[in-house]
C-alpha cells in the first residue's frame, strides 16, 4: 500500500497564540467552536513569551500504534495516525507514550483524537488556512519537510561562512 | 524456504505478515495451540468488562491468513524440536520440517502452588478460552490473586459486571513491579474509593470449596466468595526450547539478531529474555510493543537484512474507571543495585502526582497519576536522549531565549521540572 505522506510543520517563533487554528479544528471535526474539541493545542509559556502549537507529528514508526491495547490507532492512507472511535476505550496509552504528548482527549467521550490532516477536504488542513498570515503552521507533502529544514540550515551556514 | 512459526500471538503474526510483505515466495506456516485467529491479550479484560464486543479483540480475521498465503495449523501444541533433522513434533503427532524456525509461543500463566487451585471456580484472564469461561460465569463476589496489570484490569472489569471484588497482593503495595510505594498507595486509595477492596501484604493459603469456590483463606482473614481469578504473572515458556538444547535463562536467550544458540532458530515475544534498551542489563518486559518490535527484527533477519535489536523498554499504564496512571523505566526499587546517585523529583496537586527517578542527573524512570501523566512522554524521550537535567537547569535561560524548534522538548521538559517559575 502506497501511503501518501503529509506532515504539518510548526514554527513556534511565528505563533501568536491567537487560537484561530483551534477554532478551525473544532469547527471542521465537530461543527462547533470549542477549544476543548480541538486536535491542536497551544501551550503558552507566559514567562518566556513563547507559544508552542502541539499536534500529532504523524511519526513514520509511531509508538502509539504499538501500545494501544485495542488496536484502535491506525495509520491512514495519507500518513496520519488516527484513533478508531468505535473501539477506543479511552485508556490514554497513546497520550502517555507520545514523545510530544500529541493526542488530545475528547472531554465528552474520554476517547483520544489526533490530527487527520483534514483528509476529506481538498483545500487542505483548516488550521493551515487559519494560520496563513502568521505562517506558524505549514503543510508538507512527502519529504519536503526535511528538505525545507535542510535548506534553512544550509542558509544559516552560508551566512556564517561567507 | 520453509518458515515455521510456533505461536499465533502478536510476535508470531508480526513475523509472518512482515515476511509475507517482503516476499511472496517463502512458505510460511503458523502452529497455534488455540483455534482462533490472532487476538490481542491486552483487550481481554475490556471484553470481560463488556466495554467492547468479542469481534473487536481480534487483530486478524481468518480470511487474512489465506489471503496472505499463510498456512495455519490449529489445536496443535509443539512438544519437541529436533534441530538435527530440522523438524518439530506436536502433541497430535504431527511432524513438520522447517528451514527457519521462530519460537513465539509466549509465556504461560504462573500458577501459584495453593491448595485448591484446580477448583472449577478458579479462572484466569490470559487466554481467550479461559476469559470466555469467566465471562459466562455467574457470580457475585470475586477474589483476584495478584495485582499486576492484568489483575487490576480484571478487578475493574468484574466490578463493572457487578461483582464484589477483592484484590490480594503478597507484596506491600499493588502493581509492585511497575510503581513505587507512594504512587501505588495513591492508586490503592483510588481503588478503595471505587469499591474494590485491596489487601496488600497478604498470602493466600488455600481456596476452599469442592465443586466451585466457597471461600479463600489468607494468612490474615477468610473471604467468602464464589469466583477466584489468578493473575500472578506470566513465566516465559522455556520447556520447548530446552528440548532443542537452546540456552535458556529466565527466558530463551537470544543475541541482538534475535537468534537463539541453535542455528536457524529464532525467538521473539514473551518467551525471550532481552536487554533493557536504556541501561543495557538483562531484563524481561513482556509487553506488547516489545513483542511487535522483536517480531519485526526476526522477520528482517530471516529475509537477509541485517537488523539489530536495541532492547526492550518498560512502559505501562494502569487505568481503572476515572483514574489514569502511567509508568516507564525503572522504579526506585529497581535502582537499588545501581551505582551512582539517585534522586527523586516529586510534584503533587490534588489527586495528581508525578514522580521522576533520576540517576546522576539523568531521567531513568517515572510514574504519574492524573494530569501529570499526559506529558510523561516528554520524560520518556528525555530518558532516551539521556538529557542531563542539571545542565538543562543551568542553561535553561539561553535555551528558552533561542526559541528554536529543535529545543522545544527541552523547553517543555524544563517546565515539567519547574525551572520556568
Amino acid at each position: 500500500m502506497e501511503t501518501r505522506r503529509e506532515q504539518l510543520r510548526i514554527d513556534p517563533k511565528k505563533c501568536t497564540a491567537c487560537h484561530r487554528c483551534t477554532i478551525a479544528c473544532s469547527m471542521k471535526h465537530h461543527g462547533t467552536v470549542n477549544p476543548h474539541l480541538s486536535r491542536i493545542k497551544i501551550l503558552q509559556f507566559k514567562n518566556q513569551e513563547l507559544n508552542v502549537p502541539v499536534i500529532c507529528m504523524a511519526c513514520e514508526n509511531a509508538p502509539c500504534i504499538k501500545v494501544c491495547p485495542m488496536n484502535a490507532r491506525t495509520k491512514a492512507s495519507n500518513g496520519s495516525v488516527v484513533t478508531n472511535t468505535e473501539v477506543c476505550i479511552g485508556c490514554r496509552a497513546c497520550m502517555y507514550i507520545c514523545p510530544v504528548s500529541g493526542p488530545a482527549e475528547n472531554p465528552y467521550t474520554g476517547q483520544t483524537m489526533t490530527c487527520d490532516m483534514c483528509k476529506d477536504d481538498e483545500a487542505g488542513p483548516w488550521c493551515v488556512t487559519a494560520c496563513q498570515y502568521e505562517g506558524a503552521l505549514t503543510m508538507h507533502e512527502n519529504d519536503s519537510l526535511t528538505t525545507e529544514t535542510a535548506r534553512q540550515q544550509a542558509g544559516r551556514f552560508r551566512k556564517i561562512y561567507s | 524456504m520453509k518458515i515455521i512459526i510456533i505461536g499465533n500471538g502478536i510476535a508470531g503474526n508480526q513475523v509472518a505478515f512482515t515476511l509475507r510483505q517482503q516476499s511472496r515466495e517463502n512458505e510460511i506456516c503458523i502452529i497455534s495451540a488455540e483455534n482462533v485467529p490472532e487476538y490481542d491479550p491486552c483487550s481481554l479484560p475490556y471484553f470481560l468488562g463488556g466495554d467492547v464486543e468479542k469481534k473487536d479483540i481480534f487483530r486478524k480475521k481468518i480470511e487474512d491468513y489465506a489471503q496472505h498465503n499463510i498456512k495455519l495449523v490449529f489445536n496443535n501444541k509443539v512438544v519437541s524440536i529436533d534441530p538435527e533433522a530440522k523438524s518439530v513434533t506436536t502433541d497430535k503427532g504431527l511432524e513438520i520440517g522447517y528451514d527457519k524456525l521462530v519460537l513465539a509461543h509466549g509465556g504461560d500463566l504462573f500458577i501459584p502452588p495453593i491448595e485448591g487451585i484446580g477448583n472449577p471456580g478458579v479462572f484466569s484472564c490470559k487466554q481467550l478460552l479461559e476469559t470466555e469461561k469467566l465471562f459466562s460465569h455467574n457470580g457475585s463476589c470475586a477474589v483476584v490473586i495478584g495485582s499486576g496489570a492484568i489483575g487490576i484490569e480484571v478487578a475493574e472489569a468484574l466490578k463493572k459486571k457487578g461483582y464484589q471484588v477483592y484484590i490480594i497482593e503478597l507484596l506491600d503495595w499493588i502493581l509492585p513491579a511497575l510503581f513505587d510505594e507512594p504512587t501505588a498507595k495513591r492508586l490503592e486509595t483510588a481503588m478503595e474509593g471505587y469499591g474494590i477492596h485491596v489487601c496488600t501484604g497478604e498470602k493466600v493459603l488455600r481456596i476452599k470449596g469442592d465443586n466451585g469456590v466457597t471461600s479463600v483463606v489468607t494468612d490474615k482473614q477468610e473471604i467468602k466468595c464464589d469466583t477466584v481469578v489468578v493473575a500472578t504473572g506470566v513465566v516465559p515458556g522455556t520447556l520447548l526450547a530446552k528440548t532443542a538444547g537452546i540456552e535458556t535463562g529466565r527466558g530463551i536467550q537470544v543475541n541482538q539478531k534475535m537468534e537463539t544458540s541453535v542455528q536457524d532458530i529464532y525467538a521473539c515475544g514473551d518467551c525471550v529474555e532481552t536487554i533493557d534498551a536504556c541501561t543495557g542489563e538483562a531484563a524481561m518486559f513482556q509487553l506488547k510493543h516489545n513483542a511487535i518490535e522483536q517480531g519485526l527484527i526476526v522477520a528482517k533477519n530471516i529475509s537477509g537484512e541485517n537488523a539489530e535489536y536495541l532492547g526492550a523498554h518498560a512502559f505501562a499504564r494502569a487505568h481503572f474507571f476515572k483514574t489514569h496512571a502511567a509508568t516507564f523505566g525503572k522504579t526506585i526499587r529497581g535502582t537499588e543495585c545501581l551505582l551512582g546517585q539517585t534522586e527523586i523529583f516529586e510534584k503533587e496537586s490534588g489527586k495528581d502526582y508525578l514522580r521522576v527517578v533520576l540517576l546522576d542527573g539523568r531521567v531513568i524512570g517515572g510514574q504519574a497519576i492524573g494530569k501529570y501523566a499526559d506529558t510523561i512522554g516528554l520524560l520518556m524521550s528525555a530518558m532516551w536522549r539521556k538529557d542531563d537535567i542539571n545542565l538543562l537547569k543551568r542553561k535553561w535561560k539561553n535555551i528558552v531565549q533561542s526559541k528554536k524548534a529543535d529545543k522545544l522538548p527541552q523547553i517543555r521538559l524544563g517546565h515539567i521540572f519547574g525551572f520556568g517559575s
